[in-house]
């Protein structure tokens, strides 16, 4: 068996994925020629390694399976992309890479599922109260390092959200935090489509105004926000009524020219057809029911209310509809509408029979999703394993993908970190972090290589400036 | 004076002008012949008649009726193509903060023709020609659909006479309007494009069925605008999407795959990522490299993965020759001065200069369909020709003479563009005072501004010679001279940074010994 240190031997360059350090390598590039030879090497010697299906065993730690309770001195064996055995005794084969997890615990990874990383421009297409058409998916970018922050605190997966300007705001996105991949493999092949919604200050243009001169867009109060999702759907009920009329005239060979395919009108039908979720910002306790009653009166479903501060006093209501509630532990008063909240929201929301879970619309607080989940236990007395659930299977539940990520169960990508001491306590921080059996994180290896990095970008703007003066001595010569 | 004699008098002092303008005979000996085609030819010659290249080779009778124009020891190309510029229309309003609104004009549409709209100014095509292009490719790139582009010689007469092909391209840019307006966002433009298309496809539907069969039908709308998308949706015309990094490409890349168009890609900075991703798709490689910001902290504070691919950027059209891949050097948002030392920073880069040659003649001429016109020194072809004092790519070459259609078309003079060109408030002599604790020191500097650029000498006090690093942005202004200090011997920086007010200047002055105020005025 290889032991784990000389697998991960640190090498600048190293086209594992996951070795990227405070600054990350570039993606599917060809280095300078100078630094080809280098990579040619180590990529010659990756081949093989490649080829084969990679198994790592973590053994002797302490795992927070969170669906199957908590085992002392247990191991974790990963083949490939999944998990292929969690328990006291598990058997690897002679070639799997060996972690000794002593002293350690294993945490599925964190699941956040308001995040806005990864974004090229704007999150809000903000000149409409409905852009339900564009998607989040088109603008991804792997090139925020924040992602691999996230990493570094164990998270490996999030709900990319469009922005809260409007009513109806973007199709979102559910990616993994596969740092030095393309873009194209974050997203997570056959999640659900999801769809932000949101209410009060921010789609009635409190807290986004155009610039003097322009006339301020509708919405401008919560009724008009109420009104301008109701008829998006009487509008999209219409247009699948134009669409059907037209498939029966077809159907009864009749010359009709079909209705314009409007992109907006499609998604606005994806979610009466229940192919999208919505995820819906909202803070005031009027209008989550406002939009419960709406979404049983139009015939839709709301998947996820975000933000929800006020969740605590409409909690049962949230459970009876049977959407989940992502929420801050214990930010709130940034805004009228977030003034009466409380840190006891979780555990409110939770004992009353709320799929609950922490999450973090922001870069750096989506890095210690771990903290927030054990505030809970302090205000309302969450227990330990009610707390870890709040970013883990919770969040994977939300996203409806608890099938594959959010706990440490057989068959399960896995998607885990190694942390070096309980994930609950501030003194912990990540070790290791996999995504699909790949390590996208590694403590020691960043460390390792941050002194080669220092050194490779003194010598690159040495090269440059060293160009810069030479152009300009010759530029003095020939005046 | 009769009515005869009038005329004959007018037609004798046009003579001149109508000769000049004239196609004409010309036979270009003596040089290295650079047909592209084929290898270069040594003492070659190049017969012109009436527009259109006659004869290439070494050894060509000279026509008797020819205007022999020696040009020995220097080189003859074919006149290069730069295959995206938006010469002619007005460079992209400001799209957010102070000045957004309201006088913002409108975007260019589908259908906005470049051909109706270009305006191309007497200096901009000389200072063009005078880096060795001789046609162009123009459209605007302010707006998302940028309208349709027109190839065109940069020769004399009416722009109707000089183009080449309109439209040649379908123009489309990933520019999001000012907030507020639709779509202002990058996956707001991204969808406004798709449906756009979708739009496209269904006018045709929709305008099919009906002219088959109106009986009974809902008449559908005219629009000129998703008229002008069908040559790019039935692929006869090929949409030009600006997409510099790795995943703009590969966001194009969707989008051309969902609608089935025949595309190229324009600008690719960052397509050394991905070659072999390219290899069907013909790419305009933008040769305005990313330059590091001036200020040393900046540069510092950057992360290491900016700092390489700005290095890497160069190394773009070697990646993609060596992967076989179709391409061309465009100046794309570049400055015309700033197009053929691009090019040579592709060739210090590792593209030789025969490729780089290639990509600036028949590379582009294929990708835009004119090969049979242009791109090559061939018999038939367009007679645009340039000759160059020494290879064209050399650092120090100068592009002595151009013909463009079999007409030679003066460049200007040093002397006359220089005249030309508005001189900046600070050219001219300046007399400064240093304060020094010491005591004051005197000296002089002649200053001369172009492009932001300072250069000049100084004299006086503490040694004399040329002013380095200097740039001037109307009003503030930095320069450094080597001046010594008092009673030394040896020279050390001084770093003048300062503004200017009419004829008077103030500001402070670095050295090693201190920082000091320094003013002056401009003498008379």
């Amino acid at each position: 068996m290889k032991n784990h240190t000389h697998a991960s031997t640190p090498t600048p360059f190293s086209p594992a994925p996951g070795e990227n350090v405070a600054e990350g390598r570039m993606r599917g590039s060809t280095p300078h020629p100078e630094l080809r030879a280098r990579m040619l090497l180590i990529l010659l010697l990756a081949v093989p390694l490649a080829a084969q299906e990679r198994v790592t065993l973590i053994r002797n730690a302490t795992i927070l399976t969170i669906t199957k309770g908590t085992i002392e001195n247990g191991s974790v064996l990963i083949r490939g992309s999944k998990i292929a055995a969690v328990g006291k005794d598990v058997a690897a084969p002679a070639s799997a890479t060996v972690i000794d997890g002593t002293g350690k615990f294993v945490l599925p990874g964190i699941i956040d599922t308001h995040s806005h990383t990864g974004v090229e421009g704007s999150v809000n297409e903000i000149s409409m109260p409905n852009t339900g058409m564009v998607r989040i998916a088109d603008a991804l970018t792997a090139d925020d390092v924040s992602a691999y922050r996230q990493l570094a605190g164990g998270t490996t997966a999030a709900l990319v959200l469009h922005g809260s300007a409007n009513a109806i705001g973007g199709q979102s996105q559910i990616v993994k935090w596969k740092w030095g991949r393309p873009v194209s493999e974050w997203i997570v092949a056959g999640a659900p489509r999801t769809i932000k919604f949101a209410l009060g200050e921010n789609p009635k243009s409190a807290n986004f105004r155009p610039p003097e001169g322009q006339a301020r867009q509708y919405p401008a109060t919560r009724m008009g926000v109420e009104e301008v999702i109701r008829k998006s759907f009487t509008d999209a009920r219409d247009y699948m009524a134009e669409w059907d009329e037209y498939e029966a005239k077809r159907k009864r060979n009749e010359t009709a020219i079909p209705p314009r395919r409007d992109v907006l009108m499609d998604t606005m039908a994806d979610i009466l057809r229940g192919n999208i979720d919505i995820h819906a910002h909202c803070y005031r306790s009027d209008e989550i029911v406002m939009l419960l009653r709406l979404a049983d009166e139009m015939g839709f479903k709301v998947r996820e209310l975000q933000h929800v501060l006020e969740g605590y006093k409409v909690a049962k209501e949230i459970a009876a509809h049977g959407a989940g509630s992502g929420t801050f532990i214990d930010w709130w008063g940034y805004k009228a509408e977030a003034y009466d909240a409380t840190p006891y929201n979780v555990a409110l929301m939770v004992r009353n029979g709320v799929l609950t879970s922490v999450n973090s619309d922001s870069d750096e607080l989506a890095r210690h999703l771990n903290h927030d989940a054990a505030k809970a236990m302090k205000y309302g007395g969450l227990t330990e394993d009610e707390a870890l659930r709040l970013c883990t299977i919770n969040p994977a539940r939300q996203l409806r993908l608890d099938h594959r990520i959010g706990s440490i169960e057989v068959g399960k990508d896995a998607d885990l970190a190694i942390w070096n001491g309980h994930p609950l306590s501030t003194y912990s921080r990540v070790d290791t972090t996999f995504i699909e059996g790949e390590i996208y994180f590694d403590r020691q290896r960043d460390l390792a290589q941050r002194e080669a990095q220092r050194r490779e970008k003194e010598e690159l703007l040495k090269k440059e400036a060293d160009e810069a003066k030479k152009k300009d001595t010759k530029e003095k010569k020939d005046a | 004076m009769s009515l005869r004699r009038c005329v004959a008098v007018l037609l004798f002092l046009a003579a001149p002008a109508l000769l000049a303008d004239a196609p004409g005979v010309y036979a270009i000996t003596g040089g290295t012949v650079h047909p592209v085609s084929g290898p270069p030819i040594p003492n070659g010659v190049v017969i012109i008649r009436d527009g259109l290249i006659e004869a290439v080779g070494a050894n060509v009778a000279i026509p008797r009726d020819a205007t022999a124009i020696d040009v020995a020891g220097a080189h003859v190309y074919p006149g290069l193509i730069d295959a995206q510029t938006s010469l002619g229309f007005a460079a992209a309003p400001p799209r957010r903060g102070a000045g957004s609104t309201g006088e913002r004009p409108p975007d260019p549409a589908p259908d906005t023709m470049a051909i109706r709209n270009v305006k191309i100014s007497d200096d901009d095509a000389d200072a063009r020609r005078a880096t060795g292009v001789t046609t162009i490719l123009s459209a605007p790139a302010s707006g998302i659909f940028n309208g349709q582009s027109v190839v065109l010689n940069l020769g004399s007469g009416a722009i109707e006479s000089r183009v080449i092909k309109s439209p040649a391209t379908t123009q489309i840019s990933f520019n999001p309007r000012p907030a507020w307006t639709y779509p202002d966002s990058l996956m707001g433009v991204i969808t406004y494009i798709r449906q756009t298309f979708m739009d496209a496809g269904h006018h045709r539907t929709a305008r099919e069925t009906y002219q088959r069969n109106p009986a009974g039908l809902q008449r559908p709308a005219e629009s000129p605008s998703l008229e002008s998308l069908q040559p790019a949706l039935r692929r006869e015309l090929p949409v030009v999407f600006l997409a510099d990094s790795e995943e703009m490409i590969r966001r194009v890349q969707a989008i051309a795959r969902e609608f089935e168009l025949r595309y190229i890609v324009s600008g690719a900075r960052q397509a050394y990522r991905m070659p072999s991703d390219l290899k069907n798709v013909p790419v305009l490689v933008a040769v305005k490299w990313p330059n590091a910001p001036a200020d040393k902290e900046d540069r510092e504070d950057q992360p290491l993965r900016v700092i390489r691919d700005r290095q890497l950027a160069p190394t773009t059209p070697a990646a993609l020759q060596k992967a076989g891949v179709q391409f061309a050097l465009v100046s794309g948002p570049g400055k015309t001065g700033d197009f053929i030392p691009g090019i040579r920073k592709a060739i210090t880069n590792g593209l030789s200069a025969d490729d780089a040659l290639r990509a600036t003649t028949l590379a582009p001429a294929r990708i835009l369909g004119i090969e049979r016109q242009l791109g090559s020194l061939e018999r038939g072809k367009i007679a645009n020709v340039v000759v160059s004092d020494k290879p064209i790519f050399d650092e120090k070459a100068k592009v002595t003479r151009v013909f463009v259609d079999g007409r030679e078309i003066r460049l200007p003079a040093e002397d006359k563009k220089a005249a030309e060109s508005p001189a900046s408030p600070i050219d001219g002599t300046w007399n400064l005072t240093v304060r020094a604790p010491q005591g004051s020191v005197a000296i002089s500097v002649t200053l001369h501004a172009e492009d932001g650029k300072l250069t000049g000498t100084f004299s006086g006090d503490r040694g004399a010679g040329d002013i380095r690093s200097g740039s001037f942005d109307g009003t503030a202004f930095d320069f450094s001279i080597s001046a010594a200090a008092q009673n030394e011997a040896e020279t050390t920086d001084w770093a003048f940074r300062g503004t200017l007010t009419g004829d008077t200047m103030q500001g402070n002055v670095s050295t090693n010994l201190g920082t000091f105020e320094f003013s002056g005025s401009k003498s008379r």
